[in-house]
Parts: structure tokens; sequence; C-alpha cells
């Protein structure tokens, strides 16, 4: 992982007992967490009594540090061994690695589904509903006598967090037009349900082999 | 149920009787024709000098033609009643029979026809898909998210309109659950009664 100076400055600070003793560094370590993950999160999230004897340049600085090393890993999907590489380098002492990386295991799915989420993608259809009705005439047009739906799929976007909605009519042909019916698509969520558990396992190799 | 044809409408017809039947034949064909693509003056043009009239008789008589056609395809009006209508124009038994079989042959497509007029939704046309699995994305390497995206071509008013989604597995077996008892809705009684009784 490629960290700025700046992270690495932090870092040292962060290691150094005289600057942050124990209770501080955990204090700093789930404010950093929490900035990040916590959609409550503002400021107010480095003003804890305990920290108050320590200069708020410092905090601000070793917070952001600590922040910048999180979302980093998380992007990257470090393991324990490339947390600690790293730590070990700022000079952090053994107790401080472990409490680190066990914050870090705790908070990781959280953080991987925020990071998952952002980006760019195609509206997502997230529901449908549907209307069921029967025609009988227009002005244009009597005794018309036939069934026909209206279908509405609830879209969501992600950047513009708008939601449209597609609404279609169709008749009853065109309804049956999954040319996936629902046993295959059973199919389809078991395939790649196992699939999934198998790639997981070779992931780690297999992906950095391939890109070497 | 009779239809009722205004004293214009009946003068416009007129003329068809003093005509050939082949040439009543052929402002019948004209007649759908200018429903399926709009009308064309110049073939009135082209009739009125053959038949030695004003080109403002032929294209009264082709319009009250269509009229005739179009308003017993829209009411939707049985044999009888058609035969009926059309007997107080007193045309000749031949007449008749042949605006009869106009009728009986050009329903089917005048009504189809007349059904694109009605206030319109966009109506599914076709729908392809494909199943994609996110390896990465710029802010979380190493990932697994498969994903079907959908391609849904919709028309409204003659326009193709195509729009493009995407949605997991898991949202797409619920589209289709939902989807499959909107269809199952059509077999259960109440529908079936409702099908059966309002004609």
């Amino acid at each position: 992982m490629e960290l700025s100076e700046y992270v690495q400055k932090g870092f040292q600070m962060l290691a150094d007992p005289g600057s942050f003793d124990s209770n501080a560094f955990t204090l700093l370590l789930r404010a950093a967490f929490q900035s990040l993950l916590d959609a409550q999160a503002d400021e107010a999230v480095l003003d804890h009594p305990d920290l108050k004897h320590i200069d708020p340049v410092v905090l601000k600085h070793c917070h952001t540090a600590a922040a910048t090393y999180i979302l980093e890993a998380g992007k990257q999907r470090a393991d324990k061994s490339t947390l600690s590489t790293y730590l070990e380098d700022c000079k952090f002492d053994r107790e401080r690695i472990e409490l680190f990386c066990t914050e870090y295991q705790n908070n990781k799915n959280t953080l991987e589904i925020l990071l998952g989420s952002i980006g760019r993608s195609l509206p997502h259809i997230t529901d449908v509903s549907w209307r069921l009705e029967y025609q009988i005439k227009t002005n244009q047009l009597h005794k018309m006598y036939r069934p026909a739906y209206l279908v509405t799929l609830n879209v969501e976007n992600t950047d513009s967090r708008s939601h449209p909605e597609i609404s279609f009519s169709c008749n009853m042909e065109q309804l049956q037009f999954a040319p996936i019916g629902q046993s295959k698509i059973k199919n389809m969520s078991l395939k790649i349900s196992s699939l999934l558990s198998e790639v997981e396992l070779n992931f780690q190799t297999g992906f950095s082999n391939i890109f070497k | 149920m009779l239809l009722d044809l205004s004293e214009e409408h009946k003068e416009h017809l007129a003329f068809l009787p003093q005509v050939d039947s082949t040439v009543v034949a052929e402002f019948g064909r004209i007649a759908v024709e200018f429903l399926r693509r709009g009308s064309n003056p110049k073939v009135y043009e082209g009739a009125a000098r053959k038949l030695s009239v004003s080109s403002d008789t032929v294209q009264h008589g082709v319009e009250g033609l269509t009229y005739l056609l179009t308003e017993s395809s829209k009411l939707m009006i049985s044999e009888l009643d058609f035969q009926d209508s059309v007997f107080v124009l007193g045309f000749s038994e031949e007449l008749n029979k042949l605006l009869l079989q106009l009728y009986l042959d050009n329903r089917k497509e005048i009504r189809t026809i007349l059904s694109e007029l009605s206030p319109d939704l966009p109506s599914y046309h076709s729908l392809e898909w494909r199943l994609d699995v996110q390896l990465a994305s710029r802010s979380l390497r190493q990932q697994i998210k498969p994903s079907v995206t959908i391609k849904l071509h919709l028309n409204q008013n003659g326009d193709h309109n195509t729009k493009v989604l995407q949605t997991d597995p898991a949202t797409l077996l619920h589209l289709v659950q939902q989807l499959e008892q909107a269809l199952e809705e059509m077999k259960t009684n109440h529908c079936r009664r409702v099908v059966r009784n309002i004609k």
C-alpha cells in the first residue's frame, strides 16, 4: 500500500506513548472509524475530555492519517499481515498493532459495504408494481374487451439519488416475456453462490497471479 | 345499433351508385389505404379524370365511404345492423352486398388502426438481458458483485425508446415472482367472471 508522508508522520505521532497514552490512542482510533462509518458523525467526534490535553493540530493530523489509512486498507482489502507490516514500520508497539487490527476487523464489513456502494452504475431496479385492467372502450374504439397490464418499475439512481419510475403497458403474452422463468433464476442464483464461495478461496492468490 | 348518417354524409355517398361496382371496390381499397398511410389528394385527381367528374365529388365519395367503415368498425356493429343502416341510402342489392363485404373484410384492420389513437402509455416492445459480475471499482478492489443488465425496448406514439437498467439476482427473482402473480390473477374466478360477462 502506498501512503503519503503526511500519513506516515501522523502514524509516527500516534505510535508515540508520550503524545498518545493508551486511552487516547484507543479513543482516536475509534473516532477515526466512527467518522468514516457512522452517518451521523461530525467534528464533535474528537471532543472527548480525555483528548483535550493533546494539541488540536496534532489531533487532527493523526485523525486524518488514521482515516486515510483505514480507507486505503479497505480499498485494497488488506489482510492482517499487510496492516501489521505498515504499522511496525511506523514504530507501533505490539499492543497498539493488535488493537488496530482488532478494531479494523470489527469494522471491516461495514467499511467494505460503504466503499462498494461508492461509484456510478446504471439505474437500479428496486421494485415492481403492476395493475391489471379490462379495457372496455375508448372514444375511438368501442367493445374492446381485452385485459391489459400496466407495469411500473421503481428505479434508483446512485448519483442523483432520484427515484424515477418507468411505466409501460403490455398484454398477457408479453408479460410472459421473462425469457428467464422463476426456476431458471433460482438455478442461476445457486450457481452464482457456489461460484462465489469457490472464487473467494482462490481470490488472494488467483487474482494477484493474473495481474502480476 | 344502427348508424346515424347525417344528410351531408348521405349526399356524399350518393355518388357511389352512379359508378361501376369495380370502382366502388377501388374506392374502398383507397379508403383503407388512406386510413393506413394518410390521404393523398393526387389519387382523387387521377380518378376524377377517368370518371369525368370533379375531384371534389371523388373526394367526398371516398371520405363518405371511409367514415362509414370507421364508424361501423368503431362500434363493432353486427352484419344485420350494418345492412339496415345502409338500407336507408336506397342503394341496389349488389351495392349493399359490396359495402357489407368491404366492412367485414377490413373491420379488424381498421380497429387496429383506431386502437392506436387512444391515449398512449409507453408500451412494451422487447427486452434484452445480460449477466455481469463486477470485479472491482475505483473505491473497492477484489469484488464479486453479480448483476443483471437489462435493455428495455418501449414504443410510444410510434417512437422507439430504450432504457438500460440494472438489477441484482435477488431483486430479479422478486420481480419475476411479482409478475408471475400478476399473470396468475387473470386465471382467478373473479377475472374469469368479468371477462365472461362483459361482452
